[in-house]
């Protein structure tokens, strides 16, 4: 079967740094894929790059490109248009950049329908009203003649969501689509999505910092480090058997409640990521590793346990830490 | 106990903070012909909490948790109502004195450091305001609190742009160590960290309560976090505390649906699980538009009909205090 979506060896340099470096991931059909990791490792610079609308003076190299089977990794800005909101749609980091404060949820919201489909106003008006109610908005036809400014967080962000969703796209991006909002509004946003999702057969990439969220709504996770995938496996195995001493430790760093005593120290990583130069071989987690040893400055293949979990490291699958006694 | 009870008593002493009736409102005009409207953002909130323990406060956005801080802190005067540090009434005391007892952390490490300044000159900022302290002596507090802090010697002289997030908070924690305080205000202290850093600075805030004999106000809208290090936790839903109960209690036997839907919300790192229902509706809450009866009966799962007309009291007992007419007293 062929993905959906289908990154190969994803590179992209921003000025001096190496923002992603040598990224892959596919997502089928029905399936989220959960892109974690933490500030800075290089998660909105994927999404954007998969998206064609990275910043300015930014230079992308990919092996494959692929969406739905077609190569996009040479198309133009008309080309990208055209899939853009229709086919592919993408929920912001900052959901500013996507509304315009200038005008209505409900202009805004009917102009995406019609850049891509012969609709009449009114017709769009409907599928935009109905959408809204489908997102859990009591009152569309208020909130259709209102302005973003006037809508709460989790409003906007429900907006959002409806407006990407208005061509019917065969593949969502959302990324840190609750990070804003609060705890009780991020489970309604979620639990949304994941409904959706099974309607409508969405695949999604979700960009996450929230190991919490991935455990929840991911079929398949990427932990991302430093501009690189570092480990990549179906969720409930990256969770019971984690292999990357990144993800371990980003796994014992996580306060769960009833789990961890009250002051017991958590598990820690020192340091803080680092930003990457191009021309960096070796492992970018060495640094900060309690494992490390002299092989891990040279270059080493991924490794792969079982047909889909994969690790980026020196150490033998199922390798017992010199910590853990 | 009362706030006239002198310092030779031996027991029990003083709770570190206590706060009476705390009440705050601010006047909010949202465009210019419109009619301000008032905000309540604290509302006749009390509370003790004992020196050497945490009070974890929890709440969404807009409960007024910064408001009690500052409250606390005295950056902000109440409209009424009293704050007690140490059995000392906050507003009676002169700055210096009061900078010696409590110092805050706030979220935004970068916002809260003059980038214009050097990380030993911005931790030497609340002895130079104490005007009386020697300056071998100021190079000595200095040098403990950069220690204690797991700062090295070398980054004294870096300004906080050269810092990262987690070293900036490290900085704003030694500077709030200074002074050898005996409370420390902290105001989502770890909420703009990634959480391999925000373990780091847990951990510490944990170790310096422990080695110090501190007590902590810690307010975050992150529950595991506030289980993690609470001893006691107070639930915030519009300006109201309405529910307080030691940590290992609340979260194990919440009596207030809106502290259970809170709870359902934590997503765990649990697969499998899925995202649970938390049953709010989607009617977010106003703090310029406070419901009559029980402020959360617009959102509450389980609200029958007294409960849009009449307020709960609060039920004050062994097992802490709640706010609901649906709650049963304990014990
Ligand atoms: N417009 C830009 N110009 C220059 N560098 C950039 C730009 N945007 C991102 N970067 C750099 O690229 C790297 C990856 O950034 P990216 O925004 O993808 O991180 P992220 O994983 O999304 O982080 P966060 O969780 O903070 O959103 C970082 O080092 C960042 O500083
Ligand atoms: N200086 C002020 N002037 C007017 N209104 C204010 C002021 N400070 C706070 N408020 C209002 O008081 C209420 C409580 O705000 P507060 O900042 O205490 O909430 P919070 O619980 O800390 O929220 P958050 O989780 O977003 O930090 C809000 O409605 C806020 O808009
Ligand atoms: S008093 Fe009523 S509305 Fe308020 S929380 Fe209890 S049950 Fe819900
Ligand atoms: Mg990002
Ligand atoms: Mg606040």
């Amino acid at each position: 079967m062929t993905a959906l979506l289908e990154v190969q060896d994803l590179r992209v340099t921003i000025g001096s740094t190496a923002a992603v470096r040598g990224t892959s991931l596919a997502v089928d059909k029905g399936e989220t894929h959960c892109l974690v990791g933490e500030s800075g490792c290089g998660k909105s610079i994927s999404a954007l790059s998969i998206m064609g609308l990275l910043p300015k003076g930014s230079v992308r190299e990919t092996r494959a490109l692929r969406f739905a089977g077609e190569e996009i990794g040479g198309h133009g800005e008309r080309e990208m248009e055209h899939l853009r909101g229709n086919r592919m749609a993408m929920i912001f980091q900052e959901p500013m950049t996507s509304l315009n404060p200038a005008y209505t949820v409900g202009s805004q919201m009917t102009e995406v329908l019609r850049r891509h489909r012969p609709v009449t106003r009114a017709a769009a008006v409907d599928r935009a009203a109905e959408l809204l109610a489908r997102v859990g908005i009591t009152a569309p036809g208020l909130r259709l003649g209102q302005f973003p400014h006037q809508l709460s967080g989790g409003l906007r962000q429900r907006v959002m969501i409806a407006m990407a969703l208005m061509c019917d796209p065969e593949l969502l991006i959302a990324d840190e689509p609750t990070t804003a909002l609060d705890v009780t509004v991020q489970a309604q946003i979620l639990r949304l999505l994941a409904e959706l999702q099974k309607d409508l057969g969405l695949g999604i990439l979700l960009i996450t910092h929230d190991l919490g969220i991935v455990a929840r709504v991911a079929d398949r996770v990427s932990v991302m480090y430093a501009g690189e995938v570092v480990e990549s496996a179906p969720t409930a195995e990256l969770f019971a058997a984690p292999e990357h001493p990144y993800t371990r430790g980003l796994l014992t760093c996580v306060p769960v409640p009833g789990k961890v005593k009250r002051d017991e120290p958590l598990g820690s990583i020192p340091g803080v990521v680092p930003r990457m130069q191009p021309g960096f071989t070796g492992c970018a987690f060495r640094d900060r590793c309690p494992e490390v040893t002299a092989a891990c400055s040279g270059s080493f293949p991924r490794r792969t346990i079982g047909n889909d979990h994969q690790f980026l490291c020196t150490l033998e699958p199922g390798w017992v830490g010199s910590a853990a006694a | 106990m009362s706030a006239t009870a002198t310092h030779a008593t031996p027991a029990p002493a003083a709770p570190a903070i206590e706060v009476r009736g705390l009440r705050r409102e601010f006047r909010v005009r949202q465009g210019m012909f419109a009619a301000p409207r008032q905000v309540i953002a604290v509302d006749d909130v009390s509370f003790a909490v004992p020196a050497g323990s945490v009070l974890g406060v929890v709440g969404e956005s807009g409960c007024g948790k910064s408001t009690l801080a500052r409250l606390i802190l005295n950056l902000l005067a109440p409209t009424s109502g009293d704050v007690l540090v140490d059995g000392k009434r906050l507003a009676d005391m002169d700055r210096r004195a009061r900078a010696r007892l409590i110092q805050p952390v706030f979220q935004d490490p970068f916002a809260s450091l003059n980038p214009q300044r050097r990380v030993r000159d911005i931790i030497a900022m609340p002895l130079i305001a104490q005007g009386d302290v020697a300056s071998d002596d100021m190079h000595r507090r200095v040098a403990e609190a950069m220690e204690r802090v797991g700062l090295s010697r070398d980054q004294a002289l870096r300004y906080p742009a050269q810092l990262s997030g987690g070293q900036r908070q490290r900085v704003a924690i030694a500077r709030a160590l200074v002074l050898r305080p005996r409370i420390v205000v902290c105001d989502e202290p770890t909420s703009a960290l990634d959480v391999s850093v925000q373990a780091q600075i847990l951990n510490l805030l944990a170790e310096l309560r422990r080695d110090l004999g501190l007590t902590y106000l810690f307010i975050s809208h992150n529950l595991a976090v506030v289980e993690h290090i609470a001893s006691e936790v107070a639930v915030m839903y519009l300006g109201r505390i309405v529910e307080r109960a030691e940590s290992e209690r609340l979260f194990a036997a919440s009596r207030h649906p809106y502290t259970r839907a809170l709870l359902a919300s934590v997503l765990t790192p649990e697969p499998g699980l899925g995202v649970p229902d938390v049953g709010l509706g989607d009617i977010m809450p106003d703090p310029a538009n406070i419901p009559p009866g029980c402020r959360f009966h617009p959102r509450c799962p389980i609200a029958v009909a007294r409960c849009a007309t009449e307020a709960p009291k609060a039920i004050a007992d062994a097992a802490g205090l709640v706010e609901c007419h649906l709650a049963e007293s304990v014990g």
